[in-house]
């Protein structure tokens, strides 16, 4: 078999590997892709085995080890820098939106309350209003307006949590990556 | 690193396909050699030096200015 023809079986193979994956996730069938990879993966080497000429030698071994290392080194910086700015969101106060609320005396005497969410660092006024939303009588709030009121307050700072919580995934996986590249760089530092 | 493999090669007629299989490197390796974009590691270096049965600095030649000090081609 020559190069090109294990290319094309390989992009064939990768097709239908993906097409079944794609199909068992809409279908709900997780046995599929278990059986698919692996079972793609095989098709692949015996390809692979059937391949006369050199598939990779000592340079493209370089070239590969030289792209994983600058991928590594470029992901790793980027990612740092990604982690720490949406992290930021989570951890830093000028980030997080100022949530006011200004209690009013009614003519009847019960007391209402505005509650204000104005964008993250501005002064609170108009042209800063995101949303607002009145407790019509605070002393006799019922249990669907507190609920409405630890929504609208919880809400507030989902988008931060969220972005905080892509940073920490970010931050995990870094770490993950540097402890794999310094458990394979003391393996094959001992090994040679 | 310089290297005369283009000329050997012509001197004995040989492909660049024929030379690489008898390496057992790939074809892309050689022309890469050849235009002294690669340098090869030892084993190799030595392995082309039997194919054309000559010594390793008939082919090879070592330039301080080019490959600097530590001899890498980065």
């Amino acid at each position: 078999m020559k190069r090109l023809t294990y290319l094309a079986c390989t992009l064939v193979v990768a097709c239908m590997v993906a097409a079944m994956v794609g199909w068992s996730m809409a279908a709900g069938n997780f046995l599929v892709p278990v059986l698919a990879i692996p079972l793609g993966i095989i098709v692949v080497l015996a390809c692979r085995a059937q391949v006369g000429t050199v598939m990779a030698d000592e340079r493209e071994m370089r070239i590969r080890s030289k792209a994983a290392l600058r991928t590594l080194e470029v992901v790793v910086i980027g990612g740092a820098i990604a982690a720490i700015i949406l992290y930021s969101f989570l951890v830093s106060i000028p980030l997080a939106p100022i949530i006011t609320g200004k209690l009013f005396l009614n003519d009847d005497g019960t007391q209402s309350m505005t509650i204000s969410e104005y964008r993250p660092g501005s002064v609170p006024g108009p042209q800063t209003l995101v949303r607002s939303t009145t407790i019509p009588d605070l002393n006799a709030m019922n249990e669907s307006q507190a609920l409405t009121y630890c929504t609208y307050v919880r809400e507030g700072f989902s988008g931060n949590e969220s972005r905080g919580l892509a940073g920490m995934t970010i931050g995990g996986i870094l770490a993950v990556l540097l402890v794999t590249f310094g458990a394979f760089y003391l393996y094959y530092d001992k090994k040679y | 690193m310089k290297n005369r493999i283009r000329v050997l090669r012509a001197e004995r007629e040989m492909t660049q396909e024929q030379l690489a299989e008898l390496a057992g490197v790939t074809r892309n390796t050689i022309i890469s050699m050849e235009k002294n974009k690669y340098c090869p590691s030892l084993k190799l270096a030595y392995r082309i030096a039997h194919i054309f049965g000559v010594g390793i600095d008939d082919i090879f030649t070592y330039e301080e200015e080019i490959d600097g000090p530590s001899g890498d081609d980065e």
